[in-house]
C-alpha cells in the first residue's frame, strides 16, 4: 500500500477530473516513481549486490599471487599495475548475467508489481492515463539502467584505488591515457551497459503487462537475456546475430581503443531502440486492453 | 493527451463488467474490441516499419551521377597511378572459405587468445575489422580490431613496433636505411616484392591494396577484363573493374575491385569462386577519409608494464624468425605459411598466371616443415585432410597441400593439381 498511497499524493486525489490533469502530473508522478524505486530496499540490495561484484574481484586479485597475462577474463591481469582495471573487469563479468538479472528484476515489477499489490487499480483512478503509466514505469527502469553499471563502474573504481596503485591506463591499442580521461572511459561505459540494458527493459516492461505475478515477469525478462546471448554463440544463426539484443553487450571494448571506436555504440544504439520501439508498442497494445482488476 | 478518457473508459467497463455482469455486457465487450484492435496497431506497425527501413536500407544507393565510361585499361591505368598515401579508413574482411569456423569467441577466449597457432586460421574465416591510418609512406599504423582485444602495427619513418593488447607484449624492430617501403603495406609500392621483413606472428588482413596489386600480376592475358556497373565503396562512387580468368585451371571465377573513380585508390576487393553467386572473400572499405590522422597515432611508446623485445632485421634468404614474441623456438620452421611462401617463393613449372603453383621445398635442417606447422597448428591439423601424398587444406578459392616429406605447395587451382605438381619429378 505504501508506494500507491505514495504515488496518489503526489499526483493529486483520486477524485480529480481526468481531462484536467495538470501537465506537470507526467514529470511528479516520475519523481515519485523514482523515489518508491530507490525508496525501496530491494533496489538497494540489488546495487549493492552489483557493487559488490568489482570488490569481489579486487580482493581475489590481492590476495592471490600474480595473474598470468591472457588469462582469465579480459583486464584482469592488469588489476596489480592499476587499480582502475577493476571497473572495466568488473563491468565485463557483470555483463553476461548479473546486469541483466538486476535490470530484470526491476523491469519485470514495474506493472506486474503494482497488480500483484493490488495498487494498479488505484493508480489508474488517479488522472494519469495508462500511457503515461507505462512510460513513467519504463523511464524508472531505464534509471535503473542507469544506475546499476554506473554502481559497478565507480564502486570498481574504488576499490581498486583503495588496493591498488592507480596511474595512466594501457588501452587496448597501447596507448596510455591519464587517470582522469580512464575515469571519463569508465562512465562511457557505464553509458554504453546502460544503453545496452534499454531494450531489455522494454522487453521486461511487456513481459510485466502479461501477468500479475511479478516474480514470474522478472523470471521471464532474465531466461530471455540468457537465451538470447546463447542464440548468439551458435555459428549456425550467424544471419540471426546482428538482431539479437545481446549482440553488442561486449562491445564496449571499442571505447578502449585509440581513437575511440563509435561503431559499436552506434549500432548498438540503433538495435536497442528498435526493440524499445517494439516491445514499447507490444506493452502499449497489452496495457491499454487490458483489464485491469487488481 | 487523446487516450486518457478513453483508458477511463476501459477501466469503469471492467468495472462495470465484474459488478454487473448484465445483459449488455456483449455491446461493451465488442465495443471493448474494437479499440482493442486500435491498440494493437503500433505494435503491428513498428515492426513493419523496421522491416521497411531494413530493405531500403540494403537496397544499394546509386550513385549521384553517372560515372564517366572508361575502357577497362583505363581504370587499370586509374588504379597503377593513384597517389594516394595519407588516408584513415576501416577494413572489413569477409570470408567463407569452407574452413571450419574457429569457436566462438566468448569474452574470456577468442582467436586472440589462442595466440599466434590459431591467427592463420583465424584469418581466413568469419570477419575481421582493421583499422588503417596511413600518412605518407613512412607512416602507418594498422589495428586489428577483436573483440577485447587488439593488435597493432605502427611504423613511423624506420621503427616499427607491434604490439598486442592480449598479452600486452610489444616488439620492436629498425629497419635498414634503404628499406624504405617496408613492412608496412604501402600504396604505389609497384616496384620489386619487398624483401620479407621479420615479423612477429601477427598476420594482418590485407588492405585492398595489397590484394588489388595480387590479383592484377595474377591476370594475364587470357583474363577477361571488363567494368561494371558503378559501384558505391565507403560512401564513394567506384568503378567496378572485374576480372575473369579464363584458364580452366584455377578455381577463381572472377574478381571485382572496386576503384575509386576520383583519385584510383582500390577501395574493395571481393573474389568470387568458379560457380558460386557470393564472394567466398572480399576485403574493403567501410569508412574512408583521406585527411590526414592525428600525428599522436604515429608515435608509439610501448606502455608500462609491456613485455618489449627486440627484433633483427633479415634478409629474405633467411629464414623470417617468427613466432609470439618471447616464445620459444624463434628459429624454427616458419609458422606462417603466408610469410614463408613469400620468403621463399618459387613458381613451379609451367604455371603463370592463375594457374601459378608455389612450391616451399622441404629445407635441411627444417626438413619438415609441413608436419612442424601442423603440430604447432591444431586447428589446420583439424582442417587439413589426409590425402595420398600428403595432407590437404581445401578452400574454395586455393588449396594448400603439405606432403608428407615436408614440402609444402599451395596454389588457386584445384587440388588434384597441387598432387601433380608435388609427384612431378
Amino acid at each position: 500500500m505504501l508506494p500507491s498511497s505514495a504515488r496518489l499524493g503526489a499526483s493529486g486525489t483520486p477524485g480529480a477530473e481526468a481531462g484536467a490533469a495538470p501537465r506537470g502530473s507526467g514529470l511528479s508522478l516520475l519523481w515519485s516513481e523514482l523515489r518508491v524505486l530507490f525508496g525501496r530496499r530491494r533496489t538497494w540490495a540489488l546495487l549493492l549486490a552489483l557493487a559488490a561484484i568489482p570488490v569481489l574481484v579486487a580482493v581475489a586479485v590481492r590476495i592471490s599471487s600474480t595473474v598470468p597475462p591472457g588469462r582469465g577474463p579480459a583486464f584482469l591481469d592488469r588489476i596489480t599495475q592499476n587499480g582502475l582495471f577493476v571497473a572495466f573487469t568488473a563491468m565485463l563479468v557483470s555483463v553476461p548475467l548479473f546486469l541483466p538479472l538486476t535490470v530484470g528484476v526491476v523491469a519485470g515489477d514495474t506493472i506486474a508489481g503494482e497488480a500483484n499489490m493490488g495498487t494498479l487499480r488505484y493508480l489508474l483512478v488517479a488522472p494519469t492515463g495508462r500511457v503515461r503509466l507505462l512510460l513513467v514505469k519504463y523511464a524508472g527502469a531505464l534509471a535503473f539502467c542507469l544506475a546499476a553499471p554506473v554502481t559497478v563502474g565507480l564502486a570498481g573504481a574504488a576499490i581498486g584505488a583503495a588496493l591498488f596503485p592507480v596511474g595512466p591506463v594501457t588501452l587496448l591499442s597501447g596507448d596510455v591515457i591519464e587517470a582522469p580521461e580512464a575515469a571519463l572511459r569508465i562512465l562511457l561505459i557505464a553509458a554504453y551497459l546502460s544503453v545496452s540494458l534499454a531494450g531489455l527493459s522494454a522487453i521486461g516492461l511487456f513481459l510485466s503487462t502479461l501477468t500479475v505475478v511479478p516474480v514470474g515477469a522478472m523470471a521471464a525478462t532474465v531466461v530471455v537475456s540468457v537465451v538470447s546471448q546463447v542464440l548468439d554463440q551458435l555459428p549456425q544463426l550467424e544471419w540471426l546475430h546482428p538482431w539479437l539484443f545481446s549482440h553488442y553487450w561486449l562491445g564496449f571494448g571499442d571505447l578502449l581503443r585509440q581513437p575511440v571506436l563509435w561503431d559499436s555504440f552506434a549500432s548498438n544504439a540503433l538495435l536497442q531502440a528498435g526493440y524499445v520501439a517494439v516491445f514499447g508498442a507490444l506493452a502499449y497494445g497489452r496495457f491499454v486492453t487490458k483489464d485491469v482488476l487488481s | 493527451m487523446g487516450s486518457k478518457d478513453g483508458d477511463g473508459r476501459t477501466m469503469n467497463d471492467s468495472l462495470n463488467r465484474r459488478s454487473r455482469n448484465g445483459p449488455d455486457m456483449d455491446r461493451v465487450a465488442s465495443g471493448g474490441m474494437n479499440r482493442a484492435w486500435l491498440r494493437w496497431v503500433p505494435a503491428v506497425a513498428v515492426p513493419a516499419v523496421i522491416a521497411a527501413g531494413v530493405l531500403a536500407g540494403s537496397i544499394p544507393a546509386r550513385a549521384g551521377d553517372p560515372l564517366p565510361d572508361k575502357t577497362p585499361a583505363e581504370v587499370i591505368a586509374l588504379l597503377a597511378g593513384h597517389r594516394t598515401h595519407t588516408f584513415s579508413g576501416t577494413i572489413e574482411q569477409t570470408s567463407e572459405l569452407g574452413l571450419p569456423e574457429l569457436p566462438a569467441t566468448g569474452p574470456t577466449s577468442g582467436p586472440a587468445s589462442a595466440g599466434g597457432a590459431a591467427s592463420i586460421m583465424e584469418l581466413l574465416t568469419g570477419e575481421h575489422t582493421a583499422r588503417v591510418y596511413m600518412d605518407g609512406k613512412a607512416k602507418a599504423r594498422i589495428q586489428v580490431v577483436d573483440r577485447l582485444a587488439e593488435r597493432d602495427i605502427i611504423r613511423h619513418g624506420n621503427d616499427v613496433w607491434f604490439y598486442s593488447s592480449k598479452d600486452n607484449s610489444a616488439a620492436h624492430l629498425t629497419l635498414p636505411a634503404h628499406a624504405r617501403d617496408l613492412p608496412l603495406t604501402d600504396p604505389g609500392n609497384t616496384g620489386t616484392p619487398p624483401p620479407a621483413a621479420p615479423e612477429p606472428d601477427m598476420p594482418v588482413p590485407p588492405t585492398p591494396q595489397e590484394l588489388a596489386d595480387k590479383f592484377l600480376a595474377a591476370a594475364d592475358s587470357s583474363t577477361a577484363m571488363s567494368v561494371g556497373p558503378a559501384v558505391e565503396a565507403a560512401g564513394r562512387p567506384a568503378y567496378n573493374l572485374l576480372l575473369e580468368p579464363r584458364a580452366e585451371g584455377t578455381l577463381v571465377g572472377s574478381v571485382a575491385i572496386a576503384v575509386d573513380a576520383a583519385n584510383g585508390m582500390p577501395l574493395s576487393v571481393a573474389v568470387t569462386a568458379r560457380g558460386a553467386a557470393q564472394p567466398a572473400f572480399s576485403a574493403g572499405f567501410t569508412s574512408l577519409s583521406l585527411d590526414a590522422p592525428d600525428e599522436a597515432l604515429f608515435n608509439f611508446v610501448p606502455p608500462p608494464g609491456s613485455t618489449v623485445e627486440e627484433l633483427q632485421f633479415r634478409h629474405p634468404e633467411h629464414v623470417p624468425p617468427t613466432g609470439v614474441p618471447g616464445a620459444p623456438g624463434m628459429h624454427e620452421a616458419p609458422d606462417d605459411p603466408a610469410g614463408s611462401i613469400k620468403a621463399k617463393i618459387r613458381p613451379y613449372l609451367d604455371g603463370t598466371g592463375w594457374e601459378t603453383v608455389v612450391e616451399v621445398p622441404a629445407e635441411a635442417g627444417a626438413a619438415s616443415a609441413a608436419n612442424t606447422l601442423l603440430s604447432r597448428n591444431p586447428l589446420l591439423a583439424q582442417a587439413a585432410v589426409a590425402v595420398p601424398g600428403g595432407r590437404l587444406l581445401s578452400t574454395s578459392l586455393f588449396n594448400v597441400l603439405l606432403t608428407d616429406d615436408g614440402r609444402i605447395f599451395a596454389g588457386m587451382v584445384p587440388p588434384e593439381r597441387l598432387q601433380a605438381a608435388s609427384t612431378a619429378p
